[in-house]
This record gives structure tokens, C-alpha cells and sequence, in this order.
């Protein structure tokens, strides 16, 4: 479903993302993990055709995100890294958005919003602006916003960081169900716990290249042993004048 | 001092950044125009009203810091004050404004009036320091267009109906129809209305993507539209406004020029994309490209008096702008 060949992407003399190849069948949970600035963020803009590859193909649903990006925004849902909402619209409002753009009949966009609202906790926000949302029901109305048109593939940048324990365990339900219905998901995550739990597919991004690609039961250890080893292992350093007297 | 002297200088240094070069330095349409049109007479005032309604607003230099984070700095009143007194200091237009101020009014003002326009600044400022931003819903409850490009009509709307250049172009309008009913204004006035209410519209279209910030002009990407059609749901927006607005002045003639607003703004909304302040003047394209849509506007105003043919003109010009800066937008990252 998704597939990427030499992928690199340059900004200057900076190169973000190394010569990345893998592959993400359907039906898929692919864990994309990294620390900041390994160039997730970068990568999943390249495959929503957000950016383009300085070298390297990309094919997402059997399309290039260059060559078909309408096409390919069709049949994908994304949760951008800034979340990707208007200050000027409500939460409900955005979800019309989504269903008059995509072109979903109006009472099934009807159903599908309501539904979405009901289950993200999102009812009793549904006329309140973007602006004066909380980070969270920014975050669950961007993932619905992904959700509505039913697509093929899932891109959810950070989904889980900022969301209260109840709401990322329906957002950790409503990914496996929609994986067990064939549609794939490809995230970035910093909390190593969840991506466990849900991932079927880890791979794990340092300085830009690929250092770990493999299926979640392919791991003998426990992820953040992993992670650890093949990223970065953690170095906390003593700052002595924490607690002393100010200055 | 030692704290407010570090932000103004990183401040300083965040603006410098920006203004490489003199085509970062944009203004408003209505206020070059204006000062061209009443030269020595208005000058003076229309120096300071500058200083007063364009620099504190949109291109404030403290706007370069967060507010949040603002509120979070240590900082005891009195440097609070002096930050914001100082930080419009750092900008070069400022300071060429207020030169600007002191050569025409020089030995013509009085201290009187001096610090009347300083208490004035003064309190724009204050202004510009309240959580205006996006309280209140009054002006959002905007009806329903049909379409699948209905919500992004209505948030376009919504946006427009924050920034100053609405109301400027709303009183210019309404000052028309209270001449037409309550004393006589000659009939040569309303071409000149007509391209000065257009005039003072046109600076939102060079900058029409101002209030959708990072965030949103993420999502326009994701969505699966095309250049033009996002340009066209902005356009809508801003012609459901500018129309109504010329039915008091000439309205063919308006139409025309908000037409050719659109055309020629189109260029500095995909190229440039200056994030705009809520309740502030629109400031988009740089200085002479802003001049020159002014100048169109006052011609295609005039010329549409003398043939229909050139609305028709200023229609394809619009649909050709439409489709050549919509294709420049898909191919921008």
C-alpha cells in the first residue's frame, strides 16, 4: 500500500531524509518511530505529497503523490504535525468541511459526523472554534477530520501525545478496527508504549536513514529496549546548579 | 533595562531577518493613495495615522514573539511598558514614517497637538495589547452557501469580516449613501468613491491566506482541491463583501475593480503569504506592487463607464489570474 525506493529529501546542505526504502502492506499498523529531528515529520509529508523527494520514489494506493496528488488526497486521511485546523471554524464545521469536500452524500455525512463526534467526547464541543479548543479537542478533531471520508490509508503524525487516557484507548480501538478492515496506518510516535500495543510493523528513523525495519513480533525485546539501542541510548547528564540558591 | 534590551534586540534580529530586503516592507493601498491624493493638505495626518493604525497592527515587530510566551518573561511592569513603547522602534518603517511626520508638519504643530497624536499612539498601542483576537461570535454567524466549498466560504468570510479594511470600505460606502439622501454629491465624486472604496478593500486581496496561520495553510494542502478552487472559495468571500459595498457607489464600476483587486492580489496571496493580525489593516504585497493594483483599479473603474466590454475584460483577466496563481499555489511547498 505503501512503498518507498531510495527516498531522500535535502533542504540546503541539510539532508533530512537518507535514501529511505520499505514497504507497509494493507491492513497494516506501521509504527514510524525516531527522536525529534530524525525527519518522520519530513517523511510523512513526502508521502501526503506535502513535500517532494529532492531524490527517490514514493507510491502510496498504487499513486505517485506528485504526479496524482489530488487523486491521492482522495483516498488518504492525515493528522498533520500542527494539526492542520482553522481558527475561524468550529469543530463540527470542520467536519462538514471534510464531508462537502470529499463529496460525501449529505446524510450520510450526517451519520458519519455524528458518530465520530459521539465517540472522540467531541459532543459537547461541536460549536466551540478551533481557537478557543483545548489542545486535545484540537487533536481528536483533526484525527476525525481524517476518519470521515473513510480512507484507504491513515497518516497520523504524534496522535497519541496530548490526549487523556480514555480518549487515546478509543483512538487505539478505532485504528486496530479500521486495520482489521483492511485500511493501512502509518504513524510517528514518541510514546513507545502505545506504538507497542497497536503496531504490527515498527520502524525506527536516526539522522535521517533507516535503522530498524521489521514486524512487531519479529522484536525479541521489549520496544523501548530497542528503540534505545538502535536510536539513542540516554545519557542523563547532573545539572548541579538545579536547586542552589538564584542568582 | 538589561531584560527588555535582550528581547528587543532578539526581536530586532527576528525582524532583520524578515527584512532582507526593501520588498518585505508592504503597506496598505488606501493609505498610500490617500496620501498621494491629498498631498500637503492631509500629509501630516495621514503620516501619524499610519503610525497609529498600520505599525502597532500588522506589522507589529512584538507580534514576532508569542504571547504565551510573553506572559511567561519575567518582566515587571515598567518593562512591559517600555517593551511595547520601544519595540516599534526597531522597525525602519517607523522610524521613516515619523521623519516623514516631522519634515511635513515642522513649525506648523504645536506641543498641543503633538501630544495629543502621542496620547493617541499611545493608546493604539494599549489597543493592540488587548486579547482581541477571536472572542465574541457576533460577526461569525455568516449564512450558508451552497456548494462543497461552503465552510471554507464561510470561515473566508469570517476572516475578512476581522481585519480593518472591511469597516474602512463599510464607512467610506455608507458616507456615500448619506450624501446621496441628505445633501447632493456631484456626480463626478462617485467614480473617484467608487475606486477609493474598492481601493480601500483591495490590500485583503494581496494577502488572502493572512489569517489562516501555519496550520491552516497545511490543510489546504491536504485537502483534495485545486489551486483554484481554494482561490476561488477566497475570492467568493471576498466578493459577497466588496459587492454590496459598490451598490452605493457605481457598481459596475466596482465590480470591475474588485475584479481586478482579485486579479493582480492574487500574485503577492500565493508568493508572498504574509500572515496578517486580527482587527488590523491588511499589508500584503510590497510597496510598488501595491501601487500598481491601486492604479489598475482606479483605471478599470474609469474605463468600465465608458464600455461594458472592459468589465468583461476585468472578468477574464480575474479567471486568468484564477487558474495561472492557482497552478503557481499546487506547485508551492
Amino acid at each position: 500500500m505503501i512503498t518507498c525506493r531510495n527516498l531522500t529529501r535535502r533542504f540546503g546542505e541539510h539532508t533530512a531524509v537518507n535514501d529511505l526504502s520499505f514497504e507497509v502492506d494493507a491492513g497494516a499498523i506501521c509504527a514510524f518511530l525516531g527522536p525529534n529531528g530524525a525527519g518522520k515529520s519530513t517523511t510523512v509529508k513526502m508521502l501526503t505529497g506535502l513535500l517532494a523527494p529532492t531524490s527517490g520514489e514514493v507510491e502510496v494506493c498504487g499513486l505517485n503523490p506528485q504526479k496524482d496528488p489530488i487523486e491521492l488526497k482522495r483516498r488518504i486521511g492525515v493528522l498533520p504535525e500542527d494539526l492542520g485546523l482553522f481558527d475561524d471554524l468550529t469543530v463540527e464545521e470542520h467536519l462538514e468541511l471534510t464531508a462537502g469536500v470529499y463529496g460525501l452524500p449529505k446524510r450520510e455525512a450526517k451519520e458519519r459526523i455524528t458518530q465520530l463526534l459521539r465517540t472522540l467526547s467531541l459532543e459537547h464541543g461541536r460549536r466551540t472554534f478551533a481557537s478557543a479548543c483545548s489542545h486535545g479537542m484540537r487533536k481528536k478533531t483533526s484525527f476525525a477530520m481524517a476518519l470521515l471520508p473513510n480512507p484507504r490509508v491513515l497518516f497520523l503524525d504524534e496522535p497519541f501525545e496530548a490526549i487523556d487516557p480514555v480518549t487515546s484507548k478509543i483512538m487505539r480501538g478505532v485504528l486496530q478496527s479500521a486495520a482489521a478492515h483492511g485500511i493501512t496506518v502509518f504513524l510517528t510516535s514518541h510514546i513507545l508504549p502505545v506504538a507497542e500495543e497497536i503496531a504490527t510493523q515498527v520502524m525506527m528513523l536516526s539522522k535521517g536513514r533507516l535503522v530498524w525495519n521489521s514486524p512487531a513480533s519479529g522484536l525479541e525485546r521489549g520496544l523501548e529496549e530497542h528503540y534505545f539501542e538502535m536510536v539513542e541510548s540516554p545519557v542523563v547528564e547532573e545539572l548541579e546548579w538545579l536547586g542552589q540558591p538564584q542568582s | 533595562m538589561a531584560r527588555t534590551a535582550a528581547i528587543l534586540k532578539a526581536v530586532a534580529r527576528a525582524l532583520r531577518r524578515d527584512q532582507k530586503t526593501i520588498e518585505s516592507i508592504a503597506g496598505n493601498n488606501f493609505f498610500w493613495v490617500t496620501v498621494i491624493l491629498l498631498q500637503r493638505a492631509g500629509t501630516f495626518i495621514y503620516l501619524l495615522l499610519a503610525l497609529i493604525l498600520l505599525f502597532p497592527l500588522s506589522t507589529d515587530p512584538l507580534r514576532k514573539v508569542p504571547a504565551s510566551r510573553r506572559a511567561l518573561w519575567p518582566l515587571d511592569r515598567r518593562e512591559r511598558w517600555s517593551l511595547r513603547l520601544l519595540s516599534p522602534w526597531i522597525n525602519p518603517m517607523t522610524w521613516l514614517l515619523a521623519a516623514g511626520s516631522i519634515f511635513v508638519a515642522r513649525g506648523s504643530v504645536s506641543v498641543g497637538l503633538w501630544a495629543i497624536v502621542g496620547s493617541l499612539i499611545a493608546g493604539v498601542f494599549l489597543i493592540s495589547s488587548l486579547p482581541l483576537g477571536t472572542r465574541g461570535t457576533a460577526w461569525r454567524a455568516i449564512p450558508h452557501f451552497p456548494g462543497a466549498l461552503n465552510q471554507l466560504i464561510r470561515k473566508n468570510l469570517r476572516e475578512m469580516l476581522v481585519t480593518l479594511d472591511f469597516y474602512c470600505a463599510l464607512i467610506l460606502s455608507l458616507c456615500v449613501i448619506a450624501f446621496r439622501i441628505w445633501a447632493r454629491l456631484p456626480e463626478e465624486a462617485l467614480l473617484p468613491m467608487t475606486a477609493l472604496v474598492a481601493i480601500a478593500l483591495s490590500s485583503y486581496a494581496q494577502c488572502l491566506f493572512g489569517l489562516d496561520g501555519d496550520s491552516g495553510l497545511e490543510r489546504y494542502r491536504l485537502l483534495p482541491l485545486r489551486g483554484w478552487q481554494v482561490l476561488a472559495a477566497k475570492d467568493a468571500a471576498y466578493l459577497t463583501l466588496a459587492i454590496p459595498l459598490s451598490f452605493s457607489v457605481v457598481p459596475a464600476a466596482g465590480l470591475s475593480a474588485a475584479l481586478v483587486a482579485l486579479a493582480v492580489g492574487h500574485s503577492a496571496t500565493v508568493r508572498h503569504q504574509k500572515p496578517q493580525a486580527r482587527w488590523r489593516f491588511s499589508a500584503g504585497a510590497p510597496l510598488m506592487e501595491g501601487l500598481w493594483q491601486a492604479i489598475l483599479i482606479a483605471m478599470a473603474a474609469a474605463a468600465v463607464m465608458h464600455t461594458i466590454w472592459v468589465a468583461i475584460a476585468c472578468a477574464a483577466a480575474w479567471i486568468a489570474s484564477l487558474w495561472w496563481y492557482g497552478r503557481m499555489w499546487e506547485s508551492m511547498e
